[in-house]
C-alpha cells in the first residue's frame, strides 16, 4: 500500500523569498511535486491552465504542477491527490496569511495527507529593518518546523546572532538554517515521498549541514525506538527512512524535534540523519540504533 | 494579561497610553471600553495601536474602537487620522486587506410570523443564488474592460445594467462610487482575481442574514422610523462583504510596493513591516489611494448585485414584487477605509486622511455625504454582531468628533479562529442554532465554527461603550432568524 501523502505548508512574510525558494526546490528536487497556492503566483504565469472543479492547475513540466485554490481546501487537495497523484504537496500560503489554522485543518481534516513539516521563510534584511515582529509574522514563525533565514547577505554577523535570538525566543524548537537566495539543500526541508527514499545525485548538502545513514536487518522494538527518537538532540535537523518493528515496516519522519511514524510498505531498517557536524555524532547515534534491535 | 497599568483613564470607557509609553510615538493612543474589556484585550493591541501613534503625519491620537482585537498592522477597530498636508502617510495596514468591507441593511414590510413558515426556502434560494465560500464566482461573468468599468464606477454600474434601483445608490455611502478610482493603477492579477467575484460574500465572517426587529429592542422609535422599521417584528436582511480577492490583491501589490521605497525613498522607519506606508502625497501613495477606491467602488458594485439577488429571492418566495414588499435599502456603510476628509482639529479645519480599519464611519447630523433623509437624525451605522448574538443599528452623534466620527464594526474576536475550531464542532453549532430557531447554510463546517458566539465579545457590552463614549447612538438591536454564512 502507498502512504499518506506528505504535504510541506511553506510561509512567511511578503517579500521574504517564498517564490524563489520554490523556484529552487522545482529546479533540483527529482520528485512529482504539486504546489497550492492561493492564486498562481509567479510560478505558474505563462503555462496552460488546465480547469478542475475545486483547483485550476498548470503543468510545470516533469510531472510537477502547480495549483490554484478554487473552492474549499480540503475538496482541492482530495482533487490534486486524485488527479496528479503528487510524491509530495506544497502548499503555499500568501504572505499575509496566519498558518496556524491551515495546519489545525489539515491535521484534523485530511486523513489522506501527512504533515511533513512547515517552512516559515524570513527574511533577514527585514529583522533588523523593523525591529518589532508583526502580528502575523509572528504567528508564521511561532507555526514553523524550519525557519528558512534568507538574505543572511544582507546583515552582519553581529545581526545575524541577534536575529536568531529573537526568533528563538518566538520559537524555541524550531531548526533555524541562514541561506542566501534560498539556496538550501531540499533534503532538510523534506522527508520521504510517497516513493522510496531517493539519492538525489545532483545536488550538493549545504556547507555546514552533513548527513550519515543507518540500515540495518533487525526488528526494532518500538518501546525503544520511541525513547531514541525522543531523545535525539537539535544538532538533528532531519532524520528520516524505514524502521522495521515486529508489526511491520514504519515510515519515520522527524524535524526539529516533532517526529511520527506510519505504516509503510515492507522494506528493512534504512535511516538518513541530517545536521550540523552530525557525522561526529554518528558513532552515538548508530549504537543506540542498535540498542534498539529486538534480541 | 494587557499591561493595564500604563493606562490612564479618561472617562468610564476610554483609556489612554501615554506618549512616553514607546519611542517614537508622536500622539499619545486612545482605546475605548470598559475595564472587562480593556482587561480582556491581547497584548498585542497595545503594540500595535501605540506603532500606529508613531506613523508620520498622525493626528490627534491613535484611536482603538471597543471592538477591536490584533490583525495585520494596525488592530482591527483601529482608526488613524493623518494629516496629509504634514507629511500624512497611506497605509494598506491600516485599511486591510478586504477593502471597503461593510454592511448593507435592506427593509421589508413583512413580520416574523408571515417570513417564518418561508425561512427554510428563503435561505436556501439565498445560498443559491448569492455565491459563497473561498473561491467563489458569480452569475456576472465580465470581461477585464467591463471590470475596468466596475472598479472606476462603483454601484452605479449596476444601476446602468440593471441590478438595483436609482435610490438605492442615495443610500450608498459616497453614492457607491469614489470619483478618484483609475483602473490603470491595478494589477491583472487583481484584475482576475476580481472579475469573477461580483455578487459574491466570499468565506470567513462574511454573511447574509434574516433579521427581526423585535418591538422590544427598539431603543429609539423616532429613529427607527426614519430608518424605515415602523411595524412591530419587521423582516429586515442585514449583509456583510467586501472586494474579495479583488481588494486583497489591491492591498497585497501596494504593501510590496511600498516595502521598496518606504525607507530608501521617503526616510520613513517603521517599527512593524506589516505598517508599510507611503506618504498620500508621493506617487506611490496617490498610486494606492486610486487603486485603493477601485477596491471600494467593486465592494459597493458586489453588495449592490448581492442587494439584486436578495430581492429576486424574496420576490420569487413570496410571489409579490420588491417594490411591493417594501424592500428599501436602509443604508450601506464600509468599515474598511481611508478617506480624505475635513475635520476640526484644536479649531482649525484640516484635510485629515482617515483611515478606518475595522471601524464604522459615524457622520453626526447635518454632516455632508449624508442623504437627504438622514440629514436630521445622522448616518445609519450597521454593526455585525456573532451570527448567534444579534447586530445592531446605531446612528451617528455630533459628539462622535473625538473618534473622527467613527464607531465599532462589530462585536470584536475574542479568540483566534484556530482556537475557535478547536472549541467548537461546525455541524454541532448547526444543530444548536436551529434549536435556537435560527435556520443556517454554511460551505464550511470549520468556517462555522470560527463563527460561533463564544468566539466574539459582548456586542451588547461593545455597544454600550460606543454610545456610553458618545460615538453613537443605538436604534434597534436586531435578532437572526436565517443565515447564509460565506
Amino acid at each position: 500500500m502507498l502512504g499518506r501523502t506528505p504535504l510541506t505548508v511553506l510561509t512567511g512574510p511578503l517579500g521574504s523569498g517564498k517564490t524563489t525558494l520554490l523556484r529552487h526546490i522545482l529546479a533540483v528536487v527529482p520528485r512529482k511535486l504539486a504546489i497550492l497556492m492561493n492564486e498562481f503566483g509567479e510560478i505558474a504565469i505563462d503555462t496552460k491552465i488546465l480547469q478542475g472543479k475545486n483547483v485550476e492547475m498548470a503543468d510545470l513540466g516533469g510531472g510537477c504542477v502547480c495549483c490554484s485554490l478554487l473552492g474549499e481546501f480540503e475538496a482541492a487537495v482530495d482533487e490534486i491527490i486524485a488527479t496528479v497523484k503528487p510524491d509530495h504537496l506544497v502548499v503555499e500560503t500568501t504572505g499575509v496569511a496566519e498558518p496556524d489554522a491551515l495546519v489545525f485543518d489539515i491535521q484534523e481534516s485530511l486523513p489522506q495527507v501527512r504533515l511533513d513539516g512547515v517552512i516559515t521563510v524570513i527574511d533577514a534584511d527585514g529583522m533588523v529593518k523593523y525591529p518589532q515582529v508583526g502580528h502575523t509574522s509572528r504567528i508564521q514563525i511561532e507555526s514553523a518546523d524550519i525557519l528558512l533565514l534568507n538574505k543572511v547577505d544582507l546583515v552582519s554577523e553581529q545581526e545575524l546572532v541577534t536575529i536568531t535570538d529573537k526568533l528563538h525566543t518566538i520559537n524555541e524548537i524550531a531548526s533555524i538554517i541562514s541561506t542566501v537566495r534560498c539556496q538550501i539543500d531540499p533534503d532538510l526541508l523534506f522527508g520521504i515521498g510517497r516513493d522510496r527514499l531517493q539519492s538525489s545525485p545532483h545536488h550538493h548538502h549545504q556547507p555546514e549541514f552533513e548527513s550519515f545513514s543507518h540500515t540495518s536487518q533487525a526488528v526494532y522494538d518500538r518501546a525503544r525506538f520511541t525513547e531514541f527518537a525522543d531523545s535525539l538532540n537539535s544538532d538533528v535537523y532531519r532524520a528520516k527512512g524505514f524502521v522495521q518493528f515486529p508489526e511491520g515496516t514504519h515510515l519515520f519522519n522527524f524535524v526539529a524535534g516533532r517526529w511520527d511514524l506510519e505504516p509503510f510498505e515492507p522494506s528493512s531498517t534504512e535511516l538518513v540523519f541530517i545536521g550540523k557536524q552530525i557525522t561526529q555524532q554518528k558513532p552515538e547515534i548508530c549504537d543506540r540504533l542498535q540498542s534498539c534491535e529486538q534480541k | 494579561m494587557a499591561p493595564v497599568d500604563v493606562l490612564n483613564q479618561i472617562s468610564d470607557v476610554i483609556w489612554e497610553i501615554p506618549v512616553s509609553y514607546k519611542e517614537g510615538m508622536r500622539v499619545p493612543a486612545r482605546i475605548y471600553g470598559t475595564e472587562k474589556l480593556i482587561r480582556e484585550l491581547d497584548d498585542a493591541v497595545y503594540d500595535q495601536i501605540t506603532n500606529v501613534a508613531t506613523l508620520p503625519g498622525i493626528t490627534k491620537y491613535a484611536l482603538c474602537m471597543p471592538d477591536g482585537h490584533f490583525g495585520y498592522g494596525f488592530p482591527i477597530g483601529g482608526v488613524a487620522a493623518m494629516d496629509v498636508d504634514q507629511g500624512g502617510v497611506i497605509s494598506p495596514g491600516g485599511i486591510g486587506f478586504d477593502i471597503n468591507c461593510g454592511m448593507r441593511l435592506v427593509t421589508t414590510n413583512l413580520d416574523y410570523k408571515e417570513v417564518k413558515p418561508h425561512i427554510k426556502r428563503l435561505v436556501d434560494k439565498l445560498y443559491e443564488r448569492v455565491p459563497a465560500g473561498v473561491g467563489s464566482a458569480g452569475f456576472v461573468k465580465l470581461s477585464r474592460n467591463e471590470f475596468r468599468k466596475v472598479a472606476e464606477q462603483g454601484a452605479q454600474w449596476c444601476i446602468h445594467n440593471g441590478y438595483g434601483w436609482e435610490e438605492d445608490l442615495e443610500l450608498t455611502e459616497e453614492q457607491g462610487c469614489l470619483k478618484g478610482a483609475d483602473a490603470s493603477k491595478i494589477s491583472e492579477k487583481a484584475i482576475d482575481r476580481g472579475a469573477h467575484q461580483i455578487g459574491t460574500l466570499g468565506s470567513g465572517n462574511h454573511y447574509l442574514e434574516i433579521q427581526v426587529a423585535k418591538r422590544e429592542n427598539i431603543f429609539d422609535k423616532n429613529l427607527a422610523k426614519a430608518m424605515g422599521i415602523t411595524r412591530p417584528d419587521q423582516v429586515v436582511v442585514m449583509f456583510h462583504c467586501g472586494s474579495r480577492g479583488f481588494g486583497h490583491q489591491v492591498a497585497t501589490d501596494y504593501l510590496q510596493s511600498f516595502l521598496k521605497v518606504m525607507e530608501s525613498k521617503y526616510g520613513i522607519k517603521i517599527l512593524d513591516r506589516e505598517l508599510a506606508c507611503a506618504p498620500f502625497h508621493s506617487p506611490e501613495g496617490q498610486a494606492y489611494f486610486s487603486a485603493m477606491q477601485c477596491g471600494i467602488n467593486m465592494s459597493f458594485a458586489n453588495r449592490q448585485v448581492i442587494l439584486h439577488r436578495i430581492r429576486e429571492v424574496f420576490s420569487q418566495v413570496f410571489e409579490r414584487s420588491p417594490e411591493d414588499l417594501g424592500m428599501h435599502m436602509v443604508y450601506d456603510v464600509a468599515h474598511n477605509t481611508a478617506k480624505l476628509e475635513t475635520h476640526v482639529v484644536d479649531g482649525q479645519e484640516r484635510s485629515l486622511l482617515v483611515h478606518r480599519k475595522g471601524a464604522t464611519r459615524a457622520f453626526g447630523p447635518g454632516m455632508s455625504d449624508l442623504p437627504y433623509r438622514y440629514q436630521e437624525i445622522g448616518q445609519p451605522v450597521i454593526i455585525g454582531g456573532s451570527m448567534e448574538t444579534g447586530s445592531y443599528l446605531l446612528t451617528g452623534v455630533s459628539t462622535g468628533d473625538q473618534t473622527f466620527f467613527s464607531t465599532a464594526h462589530g462585536s470584536g474576536r475574542t479568540m483566534s479562529r484556530t482556537k475557535a475550531r478547536k472549541t467548537w464542532q461546525g455541524q454541532q453549532l448547526q444543530k444548536e442554532m436551529q434549536q435556537k430557531g435560527i435556520y443556517v447554510r454554511s460551505t464550511s463546517h470549520a468556517g462555522l465554527a470560527e463563527e460561533a458566539g463564544g468566539a466574539y465579545k459582548d456586542v451588547d457590552e461593545v455597544i454600550e461603550v460606543a454610545e456610553l463614549a458618545g460615538i453613537s447612538q443605538r436604534v434597534v438591536k436586531l435578532t437572526p432568524i436565517g443565515n447564509v454564512k460565506g
